[in-house]
């Protein structure tokens, strides 16, 4: 364990997909796992050798602070209870489900003195970073169009994700990541474009859904964002191509990643939601090791709660735009607070 | 039969691939004329020099192109050309492949299909990508049902900017736009082809000239345009002419196709040898040339129409038609107007 983490205790809030890959990255980094769940904690402490606690008021007061990965509709009450606990917040994306809410806990963590810190993983993949510095140091001249793909075999068959208000859909759910990449790698939106296919019809979200988005930047760069909630057995990919005045920079998780596996009996095969890491560190260990040092004083982490709500802000937008059939002008765009 | 087959204007720097395959064919009487090619502003040979170049017979004008009796003209003018060496060819009779687009505007474009009908001459578009083997497979897949209800395609025909060899590509008026007008209709056909000729209901598009600002370019040259199709389809394509002038190769094409059981992508110019050489990356494309198998369904379309009668439908339409050539020039135009106005343009 890094001597900046020493005698840390994480109060972890949910046990669900993404759980697992936050109690290993928490695990690696020598911490303490305090678990509480409605659902599942026994089974994930019984998997990674964490301390279950009964209430999340038990486990506020325990935690030096906490990570929430329960559904995306509990963020916004579970941020506010640990803000009202004085806990420092990690929050998994999207940090609520309206730019709204997301200003809400964040003025209500401000006004606490309490730090709160969406966890944009994306930001930490090697391959999003790299396109990052080499962008910052003028590698590509000015960005001019970009394209970000993200799929993911659809989770929206059963459970939450396809309720619309409870998960937002494929675009907050899934494209929140490619919205928040095409801000930081392409700056700050002017206009957000959207269309779904099939369209959600009474809050609930089709099985098999794509949406794409057009996103025009401060800059004059274009962004187009494409998520797909794909058949059952979709392998999860990822993957951009940024084309600048002087150069392109492309990346595709299907092929750029050094390691192609061809087992026949006992292949691991690919992760169905949620990324398989590169073979280096993961990335959501760098994420949640950056984050805690943040919470401890360290230096301020890469993404901001600030980021996370205009990555919901965006995703909102597009829902506007596709309710409208027309482009939505983000200097005068007010969230209508309707998260479904 | 001998067939004999005017290719009318060496503007569209495809006309020397097409020349090249129709010199090389037996029963192909060719004749090229190019009289626009001295005024150019582009640096080379064009007209008799050219011809002499790619090895074919040359006249010094359409009228003797035209007064030759050609069966079939291939037209490779400036896309504003388009409407007049079509119409000029069906006046006389002669069945004609046209290069993409089918024209700059969609009143152009309905008078040149008006033409054709009644002259009763074949209108081929020249689309080659259609005749890709990856495209075919994944037709097949397709009409096949193996992809299950396709509902999203995200199509890119990324390339240089046809800048060096000839200046009209980024030329508004002679063009009709710039990459917008150049790449958007070949994945907009491809599209056209999956869905049996979908008619696009809503259009929105955004562009910009970030891209080759160092050329002093007056038209768009990167962008994205997203279409809603009449069938439920959702489609977005990337026209941006954004591979750098010293990319190992020209550029090309991809479309992404996901349905409820699963997606395809074809990149129909990937296939290649790869490599590094004292010039930096090798491309050693090894797809196969797709013109050939688009001028020979357009010529044995036109053997097999045989000389048109006026009035009556030729006997073979080969595919992609004019109609497919209006419907991807309607995307076009509801693309331009969009990214003028920046709002999203139903059709």
């Amino acid at each position: 364990m890094s001597e900046e983490l020493a005698g840390l205790t994480v109060g972890l809030i949910g046990a669900g997909n993404i759980s697992h890959v936050h109690v290993a990255a928490w695990k690696a980094l020598g911490a303490r796992v305090l678990v509480h769940s409605l659902e599942g904690a026994e089974e994930l402490s019984e998997q990674y050798g964490l301390e279950v606690v009964a209430s999340l008021e038990g486990c506020l007061a325990e935690a030096e602070f906490v990570d929430i990965v329960t559904p995306s509709a509990t963020h916004k009450e579970i941020t506010l209870a640990a803000i009202k606990a004085g806990k420092n917040v990690i929050c998994e994306k999207p940090l609520t489900l309206t730019a709204a809410d997301a200003h809400e806990v964040i003025d209500a963590a401000n006004a606490a003195g309490v730090r709160l810190y969406p966890a944009h993983v994306v930001r930490y993949f090697p391959e999003y970073k790299a396109a990052y510095d080499a962008i910052r140091a003028g590698r590509i001249g000015e960005v001019a169009v970009a394209r970000f793909y993200r799929q993911a075999s659809s989770p929206a068959g059963a459970g939450w994700y396809r309720e619309v208000a409870r998960s937002g859909g494929v675009i907050m759910d899934l494209m929140v990541h490619d919205l928040d990449q095409a801000r930081w790698l392409c700056g700050e939106v002017t206009t957000v474009y959207a269309a779904q296919n099939p369209p959600t019809v009474d809050g609930i979200s089709p099985v098999n859904v794509a949406a794409h988005v057009t996103l025009t930047h401060e800059s004059g760069a274009i962004s187009h964002c494409r998520a797909t909630w794909g058949a059952t057995g979709t392998t999860f990919q990822t993957g951009f191509q940024v084309a600048g005045s002087t150069g392109v920079l492309r990346f595709t998780s299907e092929a750029d990643t050094g390691y192609k596996e061809e087992l026949q009996n006992g292949g691991a095969g690919g992760d169905l939601l949620i990324p398989a890491s590169s073979l280096g560190e993961s990335p959501y260990l760098t994420q949640l090791r950056e984050l805690a040092a943040g919470l401890r004083g360290g230096p301020e982490p890469r993404v901001l709660a600030s980021d996370g709500a205009t990555a919901v802000y965006l995703a909102e937008a597009a829902r506007a735009s596709m309710e409208s059939g027309q482009p939505i002008d983000m200097k005068t765009f007010v969230s209508s607070g309707a998260v479904a | 039969m001998t067939l004999k087959v005017a290719l009318a204007s060496f503007a569209h720097v495809h006309a020397g691939s097409y020349a090249h395959l129709l010199a090389a064919m037996p029963d192909i009487e060719v004749l090229a004329a190019d009289p626009d090619g001295a005024s150019a502003p582009d640096p080379g040979p064009r007209g008799a020099a050219l011809a002499e170049a790619f090895g074919v017979p040359y006249v010094d004008t359409y009228d003797e192109l035209f007064a030759w009796g050609p069966d079939a003209v291939i037209v490779t003018s400036e896309n504003a050309g388009h409407r007049a060496l079509v119409e000029r060819a069906a006046s006389v009779g002669a069945h004609v492949l046209c290069e993409k687009p089918l024209a700059t505007e969609v009143a152009d474009g309905e008078a040149m299909l008006a033409a054709c009908e009644a002259a009763g001459v074949i209108l081929m578009i020249a689309y080659p990508v259609r005749f890709a083997p990856s495209y075919l497979q994944l037709r097949a897949n397709v009409e096949a049902g193996r992809l299950g209800d396709v509902f999203a395609v995200l199509g890119t025909n990324n390339g240089k900017i046809p800048y060096a060899a000839r200046q009209w590509f980024v030329d508004a008026k002679q063009a009709g736009g710039g990459a917008m007008v150049d790449h958007t209709v070949h994945c907009a056909d491809l599209i056209d082809g999956l869905t049996g000729g979908a008619s696009a209901t809503r259009v929105y598009a955004a562009s910009n000239r970030i891209l080759h600002q160092d050329k002093g370019v007056e038209v768009e040259t990167g962008g994205l345009v997203t279409i809603n199709y009449d069938n439920g389809l959702m489609a977005t394509i990337d026209f941006s002419w954004s591979v750098p002038d010293n990319g190992p190769t020209w550029g090309g094409v991809s479309l992404q196709v996901t349905g409820t059981n699963g997606s395809v992508e074809i990149e129909p110019f990937l296939p290649h040898v790869g490599g590094t050489d004292a010039n930096g990356q090798v491309f050693l494309g090894i797809g196969g040339n797709l013109d050939e198998a688009m001028v020979d369904t357009f010529l044995d379309a036109v053997r097999t129409a045989g000389p048109a009668v006026a009035g009556q439908p030729p006997a073979v339409v080969p595919q992609p038609d004019g109609a497919v050539g209006l419907r991807t020039l309607r995307i076009v135009d509801a693309a331009r107007r969009s990214a003028a106005s920046g709002q999203a343009v139903d059709v």
